[in-house]
């Protein structure tokens, strides 16, 4: 850094480089493993040694996005010769299309992709947005209680989610929640809001009071200050708490899948299930992961320069 | 103008509504993720076409097909309208209200003479002999083998075999035969194994396979009529088939700690294993070159007989059940009549169902229709179920508990580990009030 | 804490008359959460503490008894759940130092400038933004002798990692090390670069070494947030599900919450499982507030 002056130093930097370069190949090792079986051919994706140079495919793809079964005997030549290249695609796999009414029937995946993205987003924003406005509220008024009631919105993070699961799934049957995005929504909300509050109120208390003084004596009303002062210099730490939360909800598994059917279910309880019958199908399943987290990273990436500070900013009291 | 659109709209509306109710219902199956669901997918479909009820299969992951319809039952949801659900559940879907009495239209349809005995059984009544039925058999499933043909038929193996048991290499007929083949195949340093069984225990997969040796060894789990359980499913026959068991874990290719049909299927396709223990239910893919490079020397077998010639194996299989909550039965009771005529038995199994018919079965289009299907009748009529008790998955639990550390752990003995499931099968039992005294 | 706590404005101010007052702003702020949090989290806890005293099972269809403190006393007297906790605690001491080490010591290399510094960071966040129930399972792939890699490049030969029930606990927990230190990471690095430069060259004037520059400069100033990823990530330990009930079935790797599991969902032992939950509760809380404290004292400093 500033002080790289002297040249044992400098040897020191070019190593801790290598270090990084060398941890940088063995944590990316599994996912780089994951993303080339989703494009390998079945056959090759459980060998000993690894196949690691390979002619890609798609098929791992196209198998995500239709419905199919297992075969016993291979296809009749004229039906193979009559189907598009994809279909023939799912055939050499030793499999068949399934078809209803003559159409070719979709996977659940395009569905169960759509709830996670709907079910992500929308708890997602309303966690942030909950947690902001909470914060502020903590960290600009006086409130009696106030170290309580903080420490109670913590400790609702403490439970092991398994200790609400059966109130909450009795609960749900009986308003009607089960099997709705609404419900998933409420819940990873429910999840997030405690650690998005705790986030936004360090980063809150960092922002000086002054600007807003400043702004009421230029005549701004109290909300007008918090919208067009406090909340642009917030954003740091509010694309911070929305990539935690973000990665939470995408990802949750227990409760997506004992609380939706084929409504509303999102795709981490889906993916596992492609395991197929029989035989599994490795390189479809990386598929479906690799995709899956295609959206995560990219959302990641875009505020990467936020979570740093965000995280800085927040929690860090000077 | 406003007007006439609003009067044209609710028009619309209301015979949108009007032919939606004397249409027809929508129906949902529920069922465990895997292909025979597909084909039934497929059945229902044609259903569909011929009644107008449309009707769909939803399923979920194996591994949580317990505890989703447990968990839809005890909260009195009408999610599903039938539940292809697995034979040990019966005890707890007759008593607990899940299931509706379809007793008369088994009487009715005389379904005692169309399926096979041994679905009958376990898949439809409860109490077993009370002549109460609460499911209609659907897919048929039991423990069988598959094993490597070419492996068994090299002259060079044979020759040793022979110079090293005194007998020919051939299909195992009994437990002792099977082990020595599974010792003989045993081969870490050419990565070729014996044997591949299961010994995942988060569910059953485990328990069928335990199971199906030590009712051919003679042994059993207890008495299902009085729950006597000590003496039973601790006797010297039970805990030699458990021996036998742990004995065959000793010849299965390394990392064996939490295997199902997938990894036991991948056995054969990937030359691991001489011999490999499924469902036959999983045996489509092992005969299509696609998916098994080696299909055309698989072959298969049943489950073999125990010391004093006994020969039994696990079922699998389940039968549908009208869930009690669901406010469709009457539809639902209407497709059950259209699923058991002999047309659509038949269709089903030609879609790869596992049909419970007896005429179908019987046939030899069925028989020979896969490699397989003939090794299938035969163990139809040699199966034997787990427990089907309420209490059913605590039983399942304890007997994982003791099981799993025997055989994989090598912890204590057979007897320890039969006797600790005595004893916590007693005081369940005894906990449920089922003992009469 | 109340440094950023604004005065009151004057109620007569112009600023005061303008909008809703500072009352109404803090209440409509801060009730709709509270309340959101009683509703969804707190209700359904209280549900489940009158659970825990009855042997209600919504399995069935029995009239449900009180059983007063019978289920904690079962519970509390069970050996199985004694080592059902004894693994757990070995799971979260073993996964949570792992993860600092491995994390804080990623972030010490990553904190310099170098090409691709940003690109290289999101990387190695990748694994944290996986679904764990996915991780589990291809984990369980990679671990297999038979057809998985991780042992073909080490050079392990047939070692079976999740099959030997004296290594499952430990496999399941480098699984878990590797999805979390990168959150580790994170925090150590936000940390990092948020130590103040004069010190370091404060430090290089007076000669000091690089130990002591590390031990009295940087580790201080970063205590705070790794506390906090220490607290949080102890938290997620203590409640692992997924990657273990997926990767393991094996006695020896039964952490409490599988155990929770299997008596609330498999069993439907309802009113027991809710007073096994509570004591878990009441563990996890009591860690973190031997935590909160430490990280206060750390504040402090």
């Amino acid at each position: 850094m500033a002080v790289v002056s002297s040249p044992r130093k400098a040897v020191f930097n070019r190593l801790a480089i290598v270090g990084v370069l060398i941890a940088t190949i063995v944590f990316l090792a599994p996912i780089y493993w994951i993303a080339s079986t989703a494009f390998k051919p079945r056959e090759l994706a459980t060998t000993v040694p690894p196949t690691v140079f390979f002619t890609p495919e798609i098929t791992p793809f196209i198998k995500l996005f239709v419905k199919r079964v297992q075969m016993t005997k291979p296809v009749d030549k004229a039906t193979y010769d009559a189907a598009p290249w994809w279909e023939q695609r799912i055939y050499d796999g030793g499999e068949r299309v399934l078809r209803t009414g003559g159409a070719v029937q979709l996977s659940a995946y395009p569905d169960r992709f759509m709830n996670s993205l709907i079910v992500a987003v929308i708890s997602t924003i309303l966690a942030v947005g909950f947690g902001t406005f909470t914060a502020y509220g903590f960290s600009r008024f006086k409130m009696a209680g106030e170290a309580d009631l903080l420490f109670f919105i913590l400790s609702t993070r403490m439970l092991p989610p398994i200790v609400v699961a059966i109130p909450m799934f009795l609960m749900y049957r009986a308003v009607g929640l089960n099997d709705t995005h609404v419900g998933l929504i409420i819940l990873y909300v429910a999840f997030n809001l405690s650690f998005s509050v705790w986030l936004m109120k360090g980063f809150m208390d960092e922002i000086p009071k002054e600007y807003e003084e400043a702004a009421l004596v230029d005549g701004y009303s109290r909300m007008q200050a918090f919208f067009k002062i406090v909340l642009p210099e917030a954003a740091t730490g509010i694309a911070a708490t929305a990539v935690f939360c973000f990665i939470t909800a995408w990802n949750e598994y227990a409760f997506a899948l004992m609380l939706t059917n084929r409504r509303a279910q999102t795709a981490p309880p889906f993916i596992p299930s492609q395991l197929g019958s029989g035989l599994p199908d490795w390189t479809t399943i990386a598929a479906g992961t690799v995709l899956f987290l295609l959206p995560v990273a990219i959302f990641t990436f875009v505020l990467r320069k936020h979570l740093l500070r965000g995280v800085t900013f927040g929690a860090i009291r000077k | 103008m406003k007007r006439k659109t609003l009067v044209a709209l609710m028009a619309g509306a209301a015979f949108a509504l009007g032919s939606w109710a004397a249409k027809a219902e929508d129906l949902t199956i529920f069922w465990a993720e895997w292909d025979p669901a597909n084909y039934l997918q497929e059945l229902v479909n044609q259903y569909a076409e011929e009644s107008g009820d449309t009707i769909t299969v939803q399923t979920t992951p194996w591994a949580d097909f317990q505890t989703k319809t447990f968990a839809e039952f005890n909260a009195k949801g009408d999610a599903y309208d039938m539940v292809v659900g697995d034979s040990q559940w019966l005890g707890a879907g007759a008593t607990q209200g899940h299931y509706v009495d379809l007793t008369d239209f088994f009487n009715k349809h005389k379904l005692n003479d169309v399926m096979a005995p041994a679905t009958v059984k376990y898949y439809a009544e409860y109490p077993g002999g009370s002549g109460k039925y609460w499911a209609i058999p659907l897919e048929g499933d039991a423990i069988g083998w598959a094993y490597r043909k070419d492996w068994f038929e090299d002259p060079k193996e044979k020759e040793a075999f022979k110079a090293k048991y005194g007998r020919d290499l051939a299909v195992p007929q009994t437990y002792a035969e099977l082990r020595d083949i599974a010792e003989f195949f045993y081969r870490p340093d050419e990565k070729k194994y014996g044997v591949a069984i299961y010994t995942d225990n988060s569910y059953d997969a485990m328990a069928m396979g335990v199971e199906s040796a030590i009712f051919s060894y003679g042994g059993d789990l207890g008495d299902y009529a009085t729950y006597k359980v000590d003496g039973i499913v601790n006797s010297k026959e039970s805990v030699a088939g458990l021996e036998m068991y742990k004995e065959l874990y000793k010849f299965t290719p390394p990392g064996w700690g939490k295997t199902f049909f997938i990894e036991d299927n991948q056995a054969v396709t990937e030359n691991l294993a001489a011999m490999s223990m499924n469902f036959f239910a999983f045996f489509p893919p092992l005969v299509n070159k696609a998916t098994n490079p080696n299909a055309d020397v698989t072959g298969f077998f049943a489950n073999p007989a125990g010391p004093d010639g006994k020969r039994f194996a696990a079922l699998g299989g389940q039968g549908i059940s009208i869930v009690a909550y669901s406010k469709k039965q009457e539809a639902a009771m209407k497709f059950l009549e259209w699923f058991i005529k002999d047309d659509t038995q038949k269709k089903w199994a030609e879609l790869g169902g596992y049909t419970c018919s007896q005429a179908v079965l019987k046939s030899p289009e069925f028989q020979n229709a896969t490699p397989y299907n003939k090794a299938f009748y035969d163990t139809m009529f040699m199966v034997k179920d787990f427990w089907a008790t309420p209490e059913y998955a605590e039983i399942l639990d304890q007997f994982n508990q003791h099981i799993y550390p025997f055989v994989v752990g090598g912890k204590g003995t057979a007897q320890e580990a039969l006797d600790a499931v005595a004893k916590e099968w007693t005081a369940t039992f005894t906990k449920y009030k089922r003992y009469k005294s | 804490m109340a440094t950023a706590v604004m005065n009151r404005l004057d109620p007569r101010s112009r600023a005061a008359a303008r909008g809703w007052s500072d009352l109404t702003i803090r209440n409509v702020f801060i009730i709709p959460t509270i309340v959101f949090l009683i509703v969804f989290n707190i209700f359904p806890l209280i549900y489940s503490l009158g659970y825990s005293f009855t042997d209600f099972s919504a399995a069935s269809n029995e009239p449900v008894q009180f059983v007063g403190l019978q289920n904690y006393r079962d519970l509390l007297t069970d050996e199985n759940i004694w080592s059902n906790f004894v693994i757990t605690a070995k799971y979260v001491i073993v996964s949570v130092a792992g993860q600092m080490l491995v994390g804080f010591g990623l972030a010490l290399l990553l904190n310099r400038s170098f090409a691709f510094k940003g690109l290289v960071t999101t990387l190695l966040l990748l694994p944290m933004m996986m679904s764990a129930a996915v991780v589990g399972l291809f984990w369980r792939l990679l671990y297999s002798p038979s057809w998985g890699p991780i042992n073909y490049i080490f050079g392990l030969g047939d070692f079976a990692w999740l099959s030997d029930p004296d290594t499952a606990l430990y496999a399941v927990a480098i699984t878990d090390i590797w999805m979390w230190a990168p959150f580790v990471m994170l925090l150590s690095l936000a940390g990092l670069s948020a130590v103040p430069k004069h010190l370091y060259e404060a430090a290089a004037i007076d000669r000091a070494g690089s130990w002591y520059t590390f031990t009295r400069i940087t580790l201080p100033l970063v205590s705070p947030l790794l506390m906090i990823a220490l607290i949080f990530r102890t938290m997620e330990a203590f409640k692992t599900f997924d990657i273990a009930y997926i990767m393991s079935t094996q006695p020896t790797t039964e952490l409490i919450s599988i155990r929770l599991y299997k008596q609330a969902f498999q069993q439907w032992d309802t009113g027991k499982s809710c007073a096994l939950a509570y004591i878990v509760l009441i563990m996890v809380l009591a860690i973190t507030n031997m935590y909160v404290k430490y990280l206060n004292r750390a504040k402090e400093r």
